[in-house]
C-alpha cells in the first residue's frame, strides 16, 4: 500500500538523520581539545587510572579511527550511550527516565500554542483591520522578543510570589504522598507556569499564522460557494475556512519541534522540571559529555519522530497529497 | 530632471512612511548608542560593589535601577553588559547569512546531486535542537565570544538557506539570467554579481530578523551559565540574580526588558523592510 | 404572471482606497419562472455584483445595498434576516460560479459537498441524502456516479467540476439558478455540453436562469431576454431576437461585432464581418462623470452625451442613448 510505503521509507530516513547524528557526536568527542578518554570521562576530578583505562578499552580509543567509530555505532545500536560517570549510570537508564516529563512539557506547550493560537488567529481574520487584529500583530512581535527564560521567571513572581496561585518550581510537591488522580493533578498544578510559558513563545506565531491563512481561504471561491449554498458564518468559518488554513499550519507546526526543545531545555532549568534539559543543563555544569550528547541524541530522535507525525497528519488533512493528485 | 530612484532608495523611503519600523529604529539607535558611548558618560566600574546586594529601584540616590545580588549598580551593568550581548548578535547573525546564503546559492543555482546533498546537509541541521547543540559545541570548546558567535551560527543557517535557495531557484529562469549566460558569464559571475543582487530584498529582511534570533539566543546560553565568564552580558546577569528571585525580581527583570526591548526594536525593523520591499503584502 | 426575481431601482456602493463608489445605480431587472435572462457587458461593469446582490452575498463591508428593492417571490430580500437569507439560499436560490477549478472546497470529497446542501435545506437521513447525490451525478451527466461521489475535486475535470457545480446547485430544486460566467474556464467543445445541460435541466425542472455572460454566442444560445450593462447600470433591455437583430445602443452593436458566431451565420468564413473592436476599456468607477458613461469609447458622442446622461427610454426597446439606432 502506498501509504505503508510512504511511512517506512520516511522511518528510514529518520534513521539515516538519527545515523548523522551520532556521527557527529563522535567526531565531536574527538575534535574537542584534550584526550577523548579525558572527554568521555569528564571532569570528574576522582577519575581514577584504573577507570580511564576501562573506557579506553569500551570504546577501543588504542585503535584506529574507523575503528573506534565502528565501535561506538554498534554501542548505540544496541542502545548503550555510554555511562554517566557522574551519577555513575548507564546514560540511556538516566535519560529515559526524564523523557516524560519534557515530551509532557513539550507538547502541552504545543496544544496550548496551536489552539489558542488558531482560535485567536480565526477570530481575528474576521475583522483583518479590527482591534484583535491589532492585537495578534503586536502580541505576535512581543511574543517573539521575550526571551522566553524570562517571561518564565517573570510569570513566576507574578503567579507564585505575588499571586500565589501556582509553585514556584518542581515537578510534584516535596512531602505530596497521594496517587493515581491526585498524583496527576498536582503534576498538572506543576506544569501549568512551564507550560504556559514555553506555550506563549509559540502561541504568538500560530495566531499571526493562521490570521494570515484564514484572511487568504476566507477569500476563496469555495468559500463563496459555501454561502450560496446557505450555510451559516459559522460553519463556513470552522467546516470550510479552517479545514483549509490549517494545512499551512501544520506545516509550521511541523518546523517547531527543534525549536520547542530549546525552548523546553530552558524552561526545565528554570521550573527545575525533572526532563532532558534539565538535565542536560546539569551535565553542562559537571562536564558529563556522555550524558550531554546522549540528550542531544534522544532530543534529535524526539523532533525526528515528530516530524514524521506532522508529515503522516499533514497527508491525512490533504486529500490532494493523500490521493496522490497533483 | 527628477534624479531616477533606486529599488533600494524607494524601499527607504516607503520605509521611513512606516511609523512602527521608524520607532523601532529609533529605539535600536537610542539602545545602541547607549551600550557604545554609554561608559563615556557615567565612567564607572561595573564590578564595582556600591551598596547592599539588593537594593530596590530608587531606594538611594545615584542607584536608579538598584543593586544585584552582589550590590553591584544594575545600570551600570546594564550599560556594560550590552556589548557582548550585541557584538554576539551581530556576529552571529553575519555568520549565519553568509553560511546560509553559501549553502543555498549553491544548492539553487547548481540543482542536481549538489542541490540534495545540501539540502540533506540543511534537513541534518533542521533536526538538531539549535541551544542544546550549541550548548554541547560552548560545553566541547571552552566559552568564548567566538566559540559562542560560531555555535550559533552553526545551528541557525538552514533558515537563511532555505530562503537563499528557493530565490535563486526563482531567479535563475529569469530572462536576464540566460542573456548573462549568453554573452558568455560564467557561473560565479551569474551567481555574485547577476543572481545575488536580485535575491538580496528578502535576504536583507531575514538578516535583520536573524540579528533578533542571535541576540536570544546569546542571552539563553549566558543565562545557562554558558556566556564567556570573562565579560558581562544580559543574559548571564539573569542567569546570575534569579537565585534571588523571591527576594528581589528588579535585578531579573531589568536586564529582561533590555533584552526583549532591543529584539522587539530588531524585529519591527525587519518588519518594517519587509513591508517595504513588498508593498504588495501590507494590508495583511 | 408576476415575475420570479425582480430588482428596482437597486443601488450598491463600495468603500475603496479612492472612497465610496457606486457598482449599481439604479439597475432594475425582471426574471420570469422558468425563462432564461441574460446579463451582458465586460469585466468589470457589474453583472457579477448584480448576481451576488440577487444571492443577498455583496461582502459587507466593504459593499452596501444603499437603495432599491430585491424582491425574491413577492418578499424584499434586501429587508430578510440573515436566516431567512440563508434559507433562501441554496434551496430558492442557487448559484453556480465561474471556476470550476476553485469553487470546490479541496478537501472533502464531492458526494459530500453536494449532500451538505441537501442535509441543510431538506429534513433527510444521511442515506437517503447519499442516494440523492447519486441520482444528481447521474442527472447532470457524471458516469460511475457512486465512485465519483466520493472523488476528490482535484481528481476530475473542469468540465466535471462544474456538472458538481450544477448538482450542487439544483440539489434542492431551486426555483432561481444564477449561473454566474459558467463556461468562461472551461474549453470550447465542454462549452456547449454545459449549456446543453443547463438547458435540459430547465426543461426537466422548469427552473429560471440568469446567465451572466461576455459572451454573445451564449446569449444568442441560451437566453430569452438579455439585459446590457455598462458601468454600473442597464443600458438596453429587450428579447434576444430583439438585441440580437436590432440592437440599438452603440455599445451593444459594439459586442455583437465581436461574436465569433459558432452555428448561424458561420456557413462561410470569407461572409463574416471583420471582427468589430470596440477601442478603450470600461472607465474605473470612481471617475464616472454626469455624462454617458460610454461617451469616451463612443463614435457618435458629442457634447450633449458628455454633459447629460442619457435615460432608459423605450426606443423599440428600453435603451439609454441619445443616439439610440444611428449609424457612425
Amino acid at each position: 500500500m502506498a501509504m505503508m510505503r510512504y511511512i517506512l521509507q520516511r522511518l528510514l530516513y529518520g534513521l539515516i538523520l538519527m545515523l548523522g547524528v551520532v556521527v557527529l557526536n563522535f567526531f565531536l568527542i574527538h575534535a574537542a581539545p584534550g584526550d577523548a578518554a579525558e572527554v568521555i570521562a569528564g571532569e570528574m576530578g576522582g577519575t581514577t587510572e584504573e577507570m580511564m583505562a576501562q573506557i579506553r578499552a569500551h570504546y577501543g580509543l588504542d585503535q584506529s579511527i574507523m575503528v573506534q567509530l565502528w565501535i561506538y555505532l554498534k554501542q548505540i545500536a544496541m542502545g548503550d550511550l555510554g555511562t554517566s560517570y557522574h551519577f555513575n549510570r548507564p546514560v540511556t537508564e538516566l535519560i529515559l527516565q526524564r523523557l516524560g516529563p519534557t515530551v509532557m512539557l513539550a507538547l502541552s506547550a504545543q496544544l496550548i500554542a496551536m489552539l489558542l493560537g488558531v482560535v485567536l488567529g480565526v477570530l481575528s481574520s474576521r475583522r483583518p483591520q479590527g482591534i484583535l487584529s491589532g492585537f495578534v500583530s503586536v502580541f505576535s512581535t512581543v511574543g517573539y522578543a521575550a526571551p522566553v527564560f524570562w517571561t518564565g521567571l517573570m510569570l513566576v513572581i507574578l503567579f507564585a510570589v505575588w499571586i500565589p496561585l501556582f509553585p514556584v518550581e518542581g515537578y510534584v510537591s516535596a512531602r505530596f504522598r497521594g496517587t493515581g488522580l491526585a498524583y496527576a493533578l498536582n503534576v498538572a498544578w506543576h506544569l501549568v507556569l512551564p507550560a504556559t510559558t514555553l506555550g506563549i513563545l509559540f502561541l504568538a506565531q500560530y495566531a499571526r499564522l493562521s490570521r494570515t491563512a484564514m484572511i487568504e481561504v476566507l477569500g476563496a471561491d469555495y468559500i463563496r460557494t459555501a454561502r450560496a449554498k446557505g450555510l451559516g458564518e459559522g460553519k463556513v468559518t470552522f467546516n470550510h475556512a479552517l479545514r483549509n488554513a490549517v494545512l499551512p499550519i501544520l506545516t509550521i507546526a511541523g518546523l517547531q519541534f527543534g525549536n520547542l526543545i530549546s525552548g523546553a531545555l530552558l524552561v526545565e532549568t528554570v521550573f527545575n522540571w525533572p526532563g532532558m534539559g534539565r538535565l542536560a543543563f546539569d551535565s553542562v555544569l559537571r562536564r558529563d559529555y556522555p550524558t550531554l550528547l546522549g540528550v542531544l541524541f534522544f532530543a534529535s530522535a524526539f523532533v525526528v519522530l515528530a516530524n514524521l507525525l506532522t508529515d503522516l497528519s499533514y497527508r491525512f488533512a490533504d486529500p490532494r497529497i493523500r490521493t496522490g493528485g497533483r | 530632471m527628477t534624479k531616477a530612484v533606486s529599488p533600494l532608495g524607494e524601499a527607504w523611503g516607503q520605509f521611513l512612511r512606516n511609523k512602527p519600523a521608524v520607532a523601532g529604529l529609533a529605539l535600536l539607535i537610542v539602545i545602541v548608542g547607549f551600550v557604545l558611548y554609554g561608559h563615556f558618560l557615567f565612567n564607572a566600574d561595573p564590578y564595582r560593589i556600591v551598596w547592599g546586594p539588593l537594593t530596590a529601584p530608587g531606594e538611594r540616590e545615584g542607584i536608579p535601577l538598584g543593586t544585584d545580588f552582589l550590590g553591584r549598580d544594575i545600570f551600570v551593568l546594564l550599560l556594560k553588559g550590552g556589548g557582548p550581548t550585541m557584538a554576539v548578535g551581530l556576529s552571529a547573525a553575519l555568520l549565519t547569512v553568509v553560511i546560509g546564503i553559501a549553502m543555498g546559492a549553491l544548492a539553487g543555482y547548481f540543482g542536481g546531486w549538489v542541490d540534495d546533498l545540501l539540502m540533506r546537509l540543511t534537513e541534518f541541521f533542521q533536526v538538531l535542537p539549535a541551544l542544546l547543540f550549541a550548548m554541547v559545541l560552548v560545553t566541547l570548546f571552552a566559552p568564548s565570544l567566538v566559540t559562542i558567535s560560531f555555535a550559533i551560527g552553526i545551528v541557525s543557517w538552514p533558515g537563511t538557506a532555505r530562503l537563499t535557495r528557493a530565490e535563486f531557484l526563482r531567479i535563475r529562469e529569469l530572462e536576464y539570467v540566460t542573456a548573462a549566460r549568453s554573452i558568455g558569464a560564467g557561473n560565479s559571475r551569474i551567481i555574485w554579481k547577476v543572481i545575488l543582487p536580485n535575491a538580496l530584498p528578502p535576504l536583507i529582511v531575514s538578516a535583520a530578523l536573524t540579528v533578533g534570533v542571535a541576540i536570544l539566543f546569546e542571552a539563553g546560553l549566558s543565562f545557562l551559565g554558558l556566556g564567556d565568564p570573562n565579560t558581562i552580558s544580559w543574559g548571564q546577569m539573569i542567569g546570575q540574580n534569579r537565585n534571588f528571585l523571591l527576594e528581589a525580581w528588579w535585578p531579573v527583570a531589568i536586564p529582561g526588558l533590555a533584552i526583549f526591548f532591543t529584539v522587539f526594536a530588531v524585529s519591527l525593523v525587519g518588519d518594517g523592510l519587509n513591508d517595504a520591499f513588498n508593498p504588495k503584502l501590507r494590508s495583511r | 404572471m408576476s415575475p420570479l426575481m425582480s430588482l428596482s431601482d437597486l443601488r450598491v456602493e463600495f468603500d475603496t482606497r479612492h472612497g465610496r463608489v457606486t457598482a449599481l445605480s439604479g439597475i432594475s431587472l425582471d426574471v420570469m419562472p422558468g425563462e432564461t435572462l441574460g446579463i451582458v457587458g465586460e469585466s468589470g461593469c457589474g453583472k457579477s455584483i448584480t448576481a451576488l446582490a440577487m444571492m443577498g452575498l455583496i461582502p459587507n463591508p466593504p459593499g452596501h445595498v444603499t437603495g432599491g428593492v430585491i424582491e425574491f417571490d413577492g418578499e424584499d430580500i434586501t429587508r430578510a434576516s440573515n436566516r431567512r437569507l440563508r434559507q433562501l439560499r441554496g434551496r430558492d436560490i442557487a448559484m453556480i460560479f465561474q471556476e470550476p477549478m476553485t469553487s470546490l472546497n479541496p478537501v472533502f470529497t464531492v458526494g459530500d459537498q453536494i449532500a451538505e446542501a441537501i442535509l441543510l435545506h431538506q429534513d433527510m437521513s444521511r442515506a437517503e441524502a447519499d442516494r440523492q447525490v447519486i441520482e444528481l451525478l447521474e442527472t447532470v451527466g457524471i458516469p460511475e456516479p457512486e465512485a465519483r461521489a466520493k472523488s476528490y475535486p482535484h481528481q476530475l475535470s473542469g468540465g466535471m467540476r462544474q456538472r458538481v457545480m450544477i448538482a450542487m446547485a439544483i440539489s434542492c430544486r431551486p426555483k432561481l439558478l444564477i449561473a454566474d460566467e459558467p463556461t468562461t474556464a472551461l474549453d470550447v467543445t465542454v462549452q456547449a455540453q454545459i449549456f446543453d445541460l443547463m438547458r435540459d435541466i430547465q426543461a426537466k425542472f422548469g427552473v429560471a436562469i440568469v446567465l451572466i455572460t461576455h459572451d454573445m454566442g451564449a446569449i444568442a444560445e441560451m437566453t430569452d431576454r438579455v439585459a446590457v450593462m455598462y458601468a454600473g447600470r442597464v443600458i438596453e433591455q429587450g428579447t434576444s431576437d430583439q438585441i440580437l437583430d436590432t440592437p440599438l445602443h452603440p455599445y451593444t452593436r459594439g459586442l455583437i461585432g465581436c461574436i465569433p458566431v459558432l452555428g448561424r451565420a458561420a456557413a462561410s468564413t470569407d461572409r463574416l464581418p471583420p471582427l468589430a473592436e470596440i477601442p478603450g476599456v470600461v472607465p474605473p468607477l470612481h471617475l464616472l462623470g454626469d455624462g454617458c458613461a460610454f461617451a469616451e469609447r463612443c463614435a457618435l458622442a458629442d457634447d450633449h452625451c458628455r454633459a447629460v446622461r442619457p435615460p432608459l427610454d423605450d426606443k423599440g426597446h428600453p435603451v439609454a442613448c441619445h443616439h439610440a439606432g444611428e449609424i457612425a
